[in-house]
């Protein structure tokens, strides 16, 4: 082992050269070891400024030697001042760099959509056991493998829910008794167990949509009424109204995160929701205003970042919301849903996304689009109700102004995108498509792009990028 | 929809779309760089998806968009990404029928002309390099960005770890961003092999079929097919029995106050449960479309068209099969995850098959599904007491019940059982003589078995087939 070579580990290696180690030492440059040099250069420095304060008295002396050390020194100072100066600049650059990509202050949409989730309604399952499956199987001789009894029947349902028997066996019967319609219903909205509320809300969608295209039709003794929605959205704890910004914090800090809601069964909800609306053929749950209602909610949904992994489901919901509508039914329709939209989510980064959100799939969901993008502009300006003032009201915003506030000509520019991408109808108006257009420009030229103003790069590349769209397809 | 506006993307769309993501190259700040990432995905959206006759967006465009699913690190983005590829797949299909888009027009009755379109160069999240160069495998990973045979693979291996984590306290984001990638993925499988199976039948085209990515994937020797399909079954068992059982888990724990951060907890334990049980269909849908192409790749065998290049694989099936019986513990997670009634009726007639005594049943191995009276036939086996002594000497009573129970569900979830058009003339296997003969053969396995303890599954079947018989 002592013979090893390798093993500087070894003590008879460390014992056979106790001098040489510490030597060896020395030719590592430690931290200490800079900081030093720099304290010693530091002295040397001021040593020499003292010398120049000396020598430049006697500059003019034909002391060459001093001459050629004023100069060296002078030579040395310039140096390190231009490397000052170089040194400033790129600092003041990057932090101009930072400051024009990095816009510390880009806002993250997001509106607190529920509060505090209340108690939900108590259910009783005794109901159930008037149900006529359940009676005429008690006495039946196959109980004796069974062993159904009215205590055990309420677990032994729920085994039929998430196993799905319930769903084969009222198919088979072609009939859902009361009893059994509102046991599952309160189970998917308000059951905390997800085997239980995800059984229950495909046993309500497949009863919903069995009547289409089958020969068997479906009879559903009982069907839950707009208000019983409502009623479980309350629980959850949603709220018309999103509280303010400032007001937020407080709020959060009152309700402890566990009862915030909204529950895991606003899934249920949702998916619920999204299948009634598709069977407004066989079935009457909503009426066209309370679909209207319904969308709004979704859209306010779209807007809570709690409910980010959602976006697909929700984004169905709405699309099948949307498509409740008869198409003489819509254009009324989607005005009323675009202006309460526009009166209840805040005209900062929120009402983007909620223009974003909207699918653009089908033409009733595009005017939507369009006509929110609209109604979120007029709300920007006072007193303007037609569309050409507000495209003239744009066009005189002077963009080179410090007070301008680019944020806001984001959101113009933004919004007046979706409204006349989204409406087939604006294509036509040439005068208003001139006006865009110009305003479009002033958005790339007015700002330069030194402008180290938050949004300004922003602006200008989204005008840019539009400018070049827009003439890409009326060249197309 | 259009027919023949593939490729035209022109290219001053696709600059000043990709020109949206370059402006971040000089930017340190991750929130910009998210920001910008949202605005190309909204312009693509708005570029390629609102006008009507929109060309496709060019390989470069798919390609970021993908790369944005498969590294971000926000919800919002991954959702977003997700859902713009679906949108644009099923908008710009990389494989179609001619006429299925004329049909729209014309009579549907004009269908012998359907014909294969395969759209050239076309983006696709696979890439299957040569096989042999262990320096393409990087060259991809730069510069496509498609994943190749190994890659997904491994994502299925991960697919098995996500429900250990995400039981864990502190969600991540990676198992939710695997999922939705490994969807997108199978999605996509499908949207090619579904056409090509389909022309497949139709015109007896194997060569189509044959370079459709599936049966790509699954002839790469960079991966063991076999291992595939185990981990497929694992994966498919433990994702399902996270979702049947998370009633609890997901709730958010305290030990995070920013509420940013609890935010996007909130998120991810409101998203995760729903995901998993997509994710899980996935891997089923995964499964039997290569069920499926083995069964037409048997076709093709039989009729000669296939070539010594195709190669010699073990049918799914039998792998899963072996599976089953050899590992007990998968055998009844398996099939309570299973959620295709054919497949599942199948299945369970297979296993049963192997351990009924010969002389009662010949246990020819039907080769065709609509085979007669196979669920029927293994009912009447279990109304004999000597045969249901021998069964349960090799499973045990408990399994037993289980599948019966599993396979009497499968059977009532038939989709053609209303319209009884090949079940009416088969006595055995009609609604009320499989009920019946469900409740003798539990009535048969308590005569053999005295101290029998029905598990609440098979109870439940029980009653449904008793309460069926009676209301039928």
């Amino acid at each position: 082992m002592e013979d090893d070579p390798f093993d500087f580990e070894s003590d008879a290696l460390l014992a056979s050269s106790p001098v040489v180690a510490p030597k060896k030492r020395k030719k590592v440059i430690g931290l200490d070891d800079l900081l030093v040099d720099h304290y010693k250069e530091k002295n040397r420095v001021i040593e020499r400024e003292s010398k120049i304060a000396k020598t430049k008295k006697t500059y003019n002396s034909d002391d060459d030697e001093d001459g050629r050390v004023a100069k060296l020194s002078k030579y040395v100072d310039e140096c390190h001042e231009k490397a000052q100066i170089l040194l400033l600049f790129f600092h003041y650059l990057s932090e101009f760099m930072t400051k024009l990509s990095d816009e510390d202050d880009v806002s993250i949409w997001g509106l607190q959509v529920f509060g505090n989730q209340k108690s939900p309604p108590s259910f009783e399952f005794t109901n159930l056991q008037s149900c006529s499956i359940f009676h005429s199987f008690l006495n039946h001789e196959v109980n004796s493998l069974v062993e159904l009894s009215t205590e055990s029947g309420e677990t032994f349902f729920e085994g039929l829910l998430t196993n799905g028997w319930l769903l084969k066996l009222v198919q088979k019967c072609g009939k859902v008794e009361k009893s059994i319609a509102t046991w599952t219903f309160h189970l998917m909205l308000y059951s905390s167990k997800e085997a239980l509320r995800s059984a229950a809300v495909n046993f309500w969608c497949a009863i919903l949509l069995k009547n289409e295209g089958e020969s068997l039709s479906l009879k559903i003794d009982w069907l839950p009424t707009y208000l019983e929605l409502n009623v479980a959205l309350e629980t959850y704890g949603y709220l018309l109204n999103s509280p303010k910004k400032d007001s937020c914090d407080t709020e959060m800090d009152l309700g402890d995160s566990e009862h915030v809601g909204p529950p895991q069964n606003i899934r249920a909800w949702i998916k619920y929701i999204s299948t009634c609306s598709q069977t407004r053929n066989f079935h009457f749950v909503f009426s066209t205003s309370e679909v209207e209602e319904l969308v709004v909610v979704i859209i306010r949904l779209m807007l809570d970042r709690q409910l980010l992994g959602l976006s697909m489901d929700l984004y169905e919901c709405m699309i099948s919301l949307i498509n409740f509508f008869k198409d003489e039914e819509w254009s009324a329709s989607c005005t009323k849903i675009s202006k309460s939209i526009a009166s209840r989510i805040p005209l900062d980064i929120n009402c983007l996304r909620a223009v974003e959100c909207i699918p653009s799939v089908c033409l009733h969901s595009k005017q939507l689009r369009s006509e929110i993008a609209f109604r979120f502009l007029l709300g920007y300006f006072d007193k303007v109700e037609d569309e050409e003032e507000v495209i003239r009201q744009l066009t005189l915003i002077n963009l080179k102004d410090k007070t301008c506030d680019l944020f806001r000509i984001y959101n113009y520019l933004v919004l007046t995108e979706n409204w006349f991408l989204y409406n087939p109808m604006m294509k036509e108006k040439t005068l208003l498509n001139e006006m865009w257009g110009l305003y479009l420009r002033n958005c790339c030229c007015q700002i330069n792009i030194t402008d180290t103003r938050s949004y300004a790069s922003k602006v200008r590349s989204k005008a840019s990028y539009l400018v070049q769209v827009t003439s890409d397809t009326m060249i197309v | 929809m259009g027919t023949t506006r593939r490729r035209g993307g022109n290219g001053g769309m696709e600059e000043n779309t990709m020109a949206i993501l370059d402006t971040s190259c000089f930017s340190k700040s991750t929130q910009h760089i998210a920001d910008d990432r949202l605005s190309f995905l909204e312009a693509v959206r708005s570029g390629f998806l609102v006008p009507e006759n929109a060309p496709a967006p060019t390989n470069k465009i798919y390609k970021e968009i993908f790369q944005i699913l498969k590294v971000e690190n926000s919800l919002y983005l991954i959702m977003s990404s997700y859902q713009l590829l679906l949108e644009l797949d099923k908008r710009f299909p990389q494989v179609y029928l001619s006429t299925a888009k004329k049909s729209e027009s014309s009579s549907p009755s004009s269908l012998p002309c359907n014909e294969l379109v395969v759209v050239e160069e076309a983006w696709s999240p696979f890439a299957f390099g040569t096989e042999f160069s262990p320096n393409e495998k990087e060259d991809h990973g730069k510069t496509s960005g498609s994943l190749d045979a190994t890659a997904f693979h491994d994502l299925i291996k991960d697919l098995v770890e996500v429900a250990d984590e995400a039981t864990t306290e502190v969600l991540d984001i990676k198992p939710l961003r695997n999922m939705l990638l490994f969807q997108y993925l199978v999605s996509f499988l499908e949207g090619d092999f579904v056409i090509r199976n389909l022309a497949f039948t139709e015109n007896s085209d194997w060569v189509t079929l044959r370079e459709s990515l599936l049966n790509m994937i699954l002839v790469s020797r960079k991966i063991t097919y076999k291992t595939l399909i185990k981990d497929c079954l694992s994966a498919m068992c433990q994702l399902s029995q996270f979702s049947m059982d998370s009633s609890n888990v997901l709730t958010p724990s305290d030990t995070e106050s920013p509420e940013v951060t609890e935010k996007s907890h909130t998120a991810l334990a409101i998203a995760l449960p729903e995901v998993i049980k997509h994710t899980c269909v996935s891997v089923q849908k995964f499964l039997s479309m290569i069920i499926e192409l083995d069964s037409s790749k048997k076709a093709a065998d039989m009729e000669g068209w296939t070539t010594r290049a195709d190669g010699v694989r073990t049918p799914a099936m039998e792998i899963i099969m072996d599976e089953l019986t050899y590992d007990k513990n998968i055998l009844l997670p398996f099939f309570q995850a299973l959620d295709k009634p054919k497949l599942k009726l199948d299945m369970i007639v297979q296993y049963f098959q192997k351990y009924i005594p010969k002389t009662s049943v010949r246990t020819r191995r039907s080769n065709d599904s609509t085979n007669n009276s196979t669920f029927g036939g293994v009912l009447k086996c279990f109304s004999n007491e000597n045969n249901t002594k021998s069964i349960i000497k090799k499973i045990n009573t408990e399994v037993a019940q289980l599948l019966l129970a599993h396979a009497f569900q499968a059977f009532i979830s038939l989709p053609c059982q209303d319209s009884t058009e090949s079940k009416e003339d088969i006595v055995d296997n009609s609604l009320p003589e499989i009920c019946k003969n469900m409740i003798s053969a539990f009535n048969c396995l308590k005569k053999t078995d005295e101290h029998i303890v029905i598990p609440p599954f098979g109870k439940e079947a029980l009653f449904t087939a008793a309460v069926m018989l009676s209301g039928v």
